[in-house]
């Protein structure tokens, strides 16, 4: 399964960026290879409106299965999101990555986006 | 540390009002006006800057003379009519162009760059009350936008974590915009501040739709409930359905423009009548809504 992060730095030590839309960098882990990525996301935190559909996006791309944020994704980004099989939990805002991973592990996250 | 966001969806409803009462009673606070495009916080905290930077948004074309060959391809396919020229020497009017990159993307000589625009200064500056406060002034014509609102809480953010303070308190914009939805993205709880008109309702139901797409909780106040009981009724009743907490009902009073007229907060103004209230309202919602 791949997960999706929305992140402050590029490893399992960074904190989950609170944000959606302009959140700095995008990881992902792909726990079948036990790998993590990242994505640097700081051109869309530069540009004036419509960052959430544009990171929202970037996930659409990367095609995980789970996105772990802080609290959004917004109504637009949302939009996106329910174009794909994608489970969105929050309330990770300050946790680090490791911590948000485990969290997901033992359902203590909470369900997001079905307003959509 | 917490982040609440205060909201009205309509303007005029007393947003900036209770935003500033509250600064007034809590401590340990880092304020951010992130209404940047009528900003008012600072007329009533009387800031003195202390950090300022420059705020670059959005991009206009520029025509590089020396290497354009004059084709004309830009002038064109320009839907803003915003390529001029005279004699051959074709130029980019700043005040038409949309900055939306088309003549950068088709030029042939590669002669057309996309420059960021300097629109304003972000500020983070000692209040009066002795906290921070983090806000921003645009230039004529320029607007408010989500990386604005971003900017501003991020400063913020930087204060905070720094003085080791608790809580941030945002003044957000009227609307549902993208200024709005970058206010929420991140805060931890929001206060909505609306008046017993049929459009303070309206306005209330979008930008509660808005909210619940973040799943923050969230608190309500009715300000000047008495000029519509009815609508009042409505609104508590709505209020109850979504499972927003109403957090008290104020008359309406002549303090809010006397004391806005002034410079002053509610509380500056008239600490007697609304001291003890905002400092409930501010233990309401840190002791047991957060």
């Amino acid at each position: 399964m791949k997960i999706a992060f929305t992140s402050t730095g590029t490893g399992w030590d960074a904190k989950i960026d609170p944000r959606f839309g302009r959140t700095e960098f995008i990881l992902i882990y792909d726990e079948e290879k036990d790998e993590l990525t990242s994505i640097d996301n700081r051109n869309i935190v530069n540009i004036a409106h419509g960052a959430g559909p544009k990171t929202a996006q970037i996930i659409f791309d990367q095609a995980p299965q789970v996105l772990i944020t802080g609290n959004g994704p917004g109504g637009n980004a949302a939009g996106v999101l329910a174009r794909m099989n994608l489970k969105i939990l929050i309330g990770a805002a300050g946790m680090t990555i490791n911590e948000a991973y485990e969290a997901f592990k033992n359902n203590k996250l909470q369900q997001g986006g079905e307003n959509a | 540390m917490k982040e609440i966001v205060i909201i009205s969806g309509k303007g005029g409803t007393g947003k900036t009002s209770v935003a500033a009462a509250l600064a007034s009673v809590a401590q340990n606070i880092v304020i951010a006006d992130c209404d940047v495009d009528a900003a008012d916080m600072h007329l009533i905290l009387k800031p003195k800057i202390k950090h300022s930077n420059n705020f670059y948004s959005g991009v206009k074309a520029k025509i590089e003379t020396h290497l354009c060959v004059s084709c004309g391809e830009c002038e064109r396919i320009c839907r803003f009519n915003a390529i001029i020229h005279t004699s051959g020497t074709y130029t980019v009017n700043p005040l038409d162009c949309e900055g939306c990159g088309y003549c950068y993307n088709i030029c042939p000589a590669g002669a057309i760059n996309l420059v960021e625009q300097l629109v304003g200064q972000y500020f983070l500056s000692d209040t009066k009350l002795g906290s921070k406060l983090a806000h921003a002034q645009l230039g004529i014509g320029a607007d408010n936008s989500g990386k604005l609102v971003a900017t501003v809480k991020k400063e913020a953010k930087i204060s905070a974590v720094r003085n080791q303070i608790d809580y941030i308190l945002v003044d957000g914009s009227p609307g549902i915009g993208c200024p709005v939805i970058s206010s929420l993205s991140g805060a931890d709880f929001v206060l909505l501040v609306t008046e017993p008109t049929r459009s303070g309702l309206c306005d209330l139901q979008r930008v509660w739709e808005l909210t619940t797409t973040f799943k923050i909780p969230a608190g309500c106040i009715i300000n000047k409930k008495d000029i519509n009981l009815l609508i009042s009724e409505e609104i508590t009743q709505y209020l109850q359905k979504n499972g927003i907490y109403l957090v008290c009902s104020l008359p309406y009073d002549n303090d809010f423009s006397q004391a806005i007229t002034t410079g002053q907060s509610l509380v500056e103004y008239n600490p007697s009548k609304w001291k003890q209230l905002f400092v409930n309202i501010w233990k309401t919602i840190t002791k047991e809504l957060i």
